[in-house]
């Protein structure tokens, strides 16, 4: 399990992140939405080990920082908003990037690219990119082993449309099937209530809410979050609540929601 | 269909490392045998096999000897050591800055190099130190080395002020170049004022270490600076894979399991000095730092598991026969390796440039 406790993040003197706790249990989708500039991306890059904090974050029962870099690889695989690659690289040596070759043919297979193997990876699209580097990322933790491994996504299906959006989360769902916990930073609530077993939002830098998103997708608490006047109506179809906001949009006078 | 299409690309580029080394070999023997003097293949054999106590008996001409002994081989083989170096730097760099323009000499390692070995030559006279002395050649590939890792450790510390973060963007690396292009002007500056302060002998030295000159080689010069380059080279050549994981971002090959920081320094650092011994043996030689590997993945592919071993292939191919040119072309006058390089390198610098520029 990845465990925060009690995690702030202080940068040029503005707090990012104030006190944070939150926990990713493996097999489990924990997403984590917000308004922007609530802190999402600065607690993904301190849970990845990216950058620095305060306050306790475990890995598997380990201190994070104790960790080699190496080591937190085999554990853990990261997939940023956007990754440039500067050369051009088949999709099957980005593939290969992650550094496990033993899977490879089985991960491209469950992402549906390896009909593209030996295409240049820049000339795809901006959704056949990402689930290339979504398969890059699976493929770097997909072995079984005896310790759980971590997925941590940054926004993983923005620039998507709608089937790309979907085939992403299923993806991610197959992975916590192989006792992977998954952490997103996901902006349709919609999705949220589809996909994910847990959801914090977090505004301001601290955790308002947390829960199964079942539970927490009530207007009060999405209204409070976001500033913003929205629907939650319940679809039979899913079983799952879903969100429409309200034509009237703002909660508040818009010179406060932009402050 | 992946693992076969995995293994038919490995295999195809064991073709493509083979074919190079053979090409690299038969360019070597060529090299051997042309010049103003032409010795035929078969007595360059027997030359050897007579170094090597066989056929003792062989009648072989002692001028051809000589020449081939004491002039061609360590001339070859300074001049293989060096495209080695220049390569792999080159490859390495550019997989590093993740930018195919970069090059040993575009980011201050080779007019750091060439810098001190100015000040080493025009100074160190003044106290009486020999240029073709066993001292100035333990002096001079150090002061190179050193000359090569501090101009790039000040284009470095630049280009960090300048991007904040650990994802060096786009703008990151255009203030490398720009504070590299600034370093290379300063360095050339100071080698003006060196040059101020220079005799007419030293004067035709600094046309020496500006263009590069294959012409000094000797097996001494080749003592002191032979191991440094093999070690930076050997280094270079580990960072294949941290490489390709660098390809995607910092970032990016951090999350894979690279430490991005020790791999970088290390890269500079044995870049710094397999070029700064190649600049204390011929002077800075510009563009098969650039043109190599650039060449090797327009021609092929970009894993740098073939763009780095490919360099370290290429590079000498080119300037063998870059050299060859060099010094048959106005025999028996040689023109500088650096004029030859340059005359094939720029034009295709150019093409880079507007090649990039239409890409985007």
């Amino acid at each position: 399990m990845i465990s925060v406790k009690n995690l702030s993040i202080t940068r040029s003197g503005k707090q990012l992140l104030k006190g944070v706790n939150l926990e990713v249990k493996p097999g489990l989708f924990t997403a984590i939405a917000g308004p922007n500039g609530a802190g999402k991306t600065s607690l993904l890059k301190a849970i990845s080990g990216e950058s620095a904090y305060e306050g306790t974050l475990e890995i598997n029962g380990t201190a994070a920082n104790k960790y080699s870099v190496a080591e937190l690889s085999k554990i853990r695989s990261v997939l940023p908003q956007s990754s440039h690659l500067q050369f051009p690289f088949s999709v099957q040596q980005v593939v290969k990037l992650a550094g496990n070759h033993k899977n490879i043919t089985e991960v491209m297979e469950l992402t549906g690219i390896t009909t593209w193997a030996t295409r240049n990876y820049l000339t795809l699209s901006g959704g056949e990119q990402q689930r290339v580097q979504l398969a890059r990322v699976l493929s770097q933790v997909w072995d079984i082993k005896s310790y759980p491994r971590y997925v941590l996504l940054d926004e993983p299906t923005s620039n998507l449309d709608l089937a790309q959006q979907q085939l992403i989360f299923s993806l991610v769902k197959h992975a916590c099937e192989r006792n992977i916990g998954v952490l997103a930073i996901v902006h349709d609530l919609n999705q949220v209530a589809q996909f994910a077993d847990q959801l914090y939002f977090l505004k301001g830098g601290s955790v308002v809410a947390n829960g199964n998103p079942k539970e927490i997708f009530t207007k009060k608490i999405i209204e409070e979050t976001f500033c913003c006047k929205v629907n939650v109506y319940h679809d039979p179809c899913t079983d799952c609540p879903y969100i429409v906001p309200d034509k009237n949009l703002f909660t508040t006078p818009l010179k406060t929601v932009n402050a | 269909m992946i693992a076969t299409t995995m293994v038919s690309r490995d295999q195809r580029d064991v073709v493509v490392l083979t074919s190079l080394a053979i090409a690299l070999v038969v360019i070597f023997l060529l090299s051997l045998s042309i010049g103003q003097m032409f010795i035929p293949l078969r007595e360059i054999a027997i030359i050897f096999l007579k170094k090597l106590g066989l056929f003792t008996s062989v009648e072989t001409d002692s001028v051809h000897e000589t020449v081939l002994w004491s002039i061609r081989l360590p001339r070859l083989v300074m001049t293989t050591l060096i495209g080695v170096a220049l390569g792999v730097s080159g490859a390495a760099l550019q997989g590093l800055f993740r930018n195919p323009l970069v090059e040993p000499g575009l980011i201050g390692v080779s007019s750091g190099a060439s810098l001190a070995v100015v000040s080493v030559i025009v100074f160190g006279s003044t106290l009486g130190l020999d240029r073709h002395s066993l001292g100035m050649s333990i002096i001079m590939p150090a002061f190179a080395f050193g000359g090569g890792l501090l101009a790039t450790f000040v284009v470095l510390q630049i280009g960090k002020q300048m991007g904040q973060g650990a994802n060096a963007g786009p703008s990151t690396v255009a203030m490398l170049i720009l504070a590299g292009v600034a370093i290379n002007a300063m360095c050339g500056a100071l080698m003006g004022l060196a040059i101020f302060h220079a005799n007419e002998n030293q004067l035709h030295m600094f046309t020496f270490w500006t263009l590069g000159d294959l012409g000094g080689a000797s097996w001494n010069s080749l003592v002191i600076a032979t191991p440094l380059l093999l070690v930076g080279i050997i280094f270079l050549l580990r960072y294949t894979n941290a490489l390709n994981a660098i390809a995607l971002g910092e970032s990016e090959a951090f999350h894979m399991g690279v430490d991005v920081d020790r791999v970088k320094k290390s890269i500079v650092f044995f870049a710094a000095l397999s070029v700064g011994a190649s600049v204390s043996l011929a002077g800075a030689i510009g563009f098969v730092g650039l043109v190599v590997p650039h060449l090797i993945r327009v021609v092929f592919h970009s894993d740098n598991r073939l763009v780095m071993p490919g360099s370290a292939i290429g590079g000498p191919l080119l300037l063998i026969i870059a050299d060859m040119i060099a010094r048959t072309i106005y025999a028996p006058t040689e023109l500088p390796i650096g004029v030859m390089t340059a005359l094939i390198g720029a034009p295709f610098f150019i093409f880079l440039l507007v090649r990039s520029k239409r890409a985007k």
